[in-house]
């Protein structure tokens, strides 16, 4: 997620940032990756039924290009499209200068999303 | 009287029947954590070891499985049914390509099901260094389906979750 969290940070989450309502397309959000201390961040970019892909780098939802102002480094992707599934969002990091292959990111479903850092 | 009597003999077996009913699923799952503890130390490598130890100790994992056992993995693709036998053949290649080896299971979530058998969702990490000095370190939450085959807990399927799917 750099440049937005940088490696080492520390930080808390706000677990009941979405008990009343739903995250919003660019929130980033935390995500239990494993068991119960293992977490990701991560931003939201799509919702469920919503189509993805990346074209030179560019990012378009339902075939529109998505005006991204938090990234900094350039990105070179080429992703087919795919669609958002049920009960699911869509996150990524925002360090997307290596490879597609070497970045994890992709669509979870929202009750993996346990709140927001607080900072 | 003898209707008190029968009462209060009623009454314990079914005291006794409930206490067991509490018992043996603790009993089971520290027979389960057992399994996952004795998987984490006979993948433990921290040297390198004679031929006769690698084999023995890859006989020793495959010896935890059923047979055959489900894998489902889709980063690298290695879904599939097993043998125990291909299970011992996967852990003498992995066992040679690495120097140091670590698997480590935590926050085990174990839940009993039908009769003799058991869900546990987990967290598992393995850490390494390949031959060539490349590390990895690795952390994923895995689903495992143990059945309990003649008196052991064995592992049936196990299931790296995909959190993330592209």
């Amino acid at each position: 997620m750099e440049p937005t969290y940088s490696n080492g940070e520390f930080n808390f989450c706000w677990r009941l940032r979405y008990l009343l309502s739903e995250p919003k397309r660019f929130d980033v959000v935390v995500v239990r990756f494993a068991g119960t201390r293992i977490m990701l961040l991560k931003r939201v970019i799509a919702f469920e039924g919503e189509e993805v892909k990346f074209y030179e780098g560019k990012l378009f939802i339902n075939g529109q290009k998505l005006d991204e102002p938090y990234l900094r480094y350039p990105c070179y992707w080429n992703l087919p499209p795919r669609r958002v599934e049920k009960g699911c969002l869509y996150l990524i990091g925002d360090n997307r200068s290596m490879p597609i292959e070497d970045h994890y990111f992709g669509q979870t479903l929202k009750s993996r999303v346990i709140g927001s850092p607080i900072w | 009287m003898v209707r008190i009597k029968f009462l209060l003999m009623g009454g314990i077996v079914l005291g006794l029947s409930l206490t067991l009913l509490l018992i043996y699923p603790q009993g089971e799952e520290k027979k389960i954590k057992k399994q996952f503890r004795l998987f984490s130390e006979l993948v433990l490598k921290d040297s390198e070891e004679d031929s006769f130890t690698l084999l023995k100790k890859a006989k020793q994992i495959g010896s935890l499985f059923d047979d055959p056992c489900e894998l489902k993995m889709s980063d690298p693709p290695l879904s599939g049914s097993y043998s125990r036998e291909e299970i011992i053949s996967f852990a003498i290649r992995a066992r040679s390509h690495f120097s140091q080896l670590a698997l480590k299971f935590y926050d085990l979530n174990i839940g009993l099901f039908q009769e003799g058998m058991a869900r546990v969702v987990l967290t598992s990490r393995l850490i390494g260094r390949s031959t060539s000095g490349e590390g990895i370190d690795e952390v994923r939450e895995l689903e495992c389906l143990l059945e309990k085959i003649e008196k052991k807990w064995l592992f049936k399927q196990v299931e790296v979750v995909e959190v993330l799917k592209k």
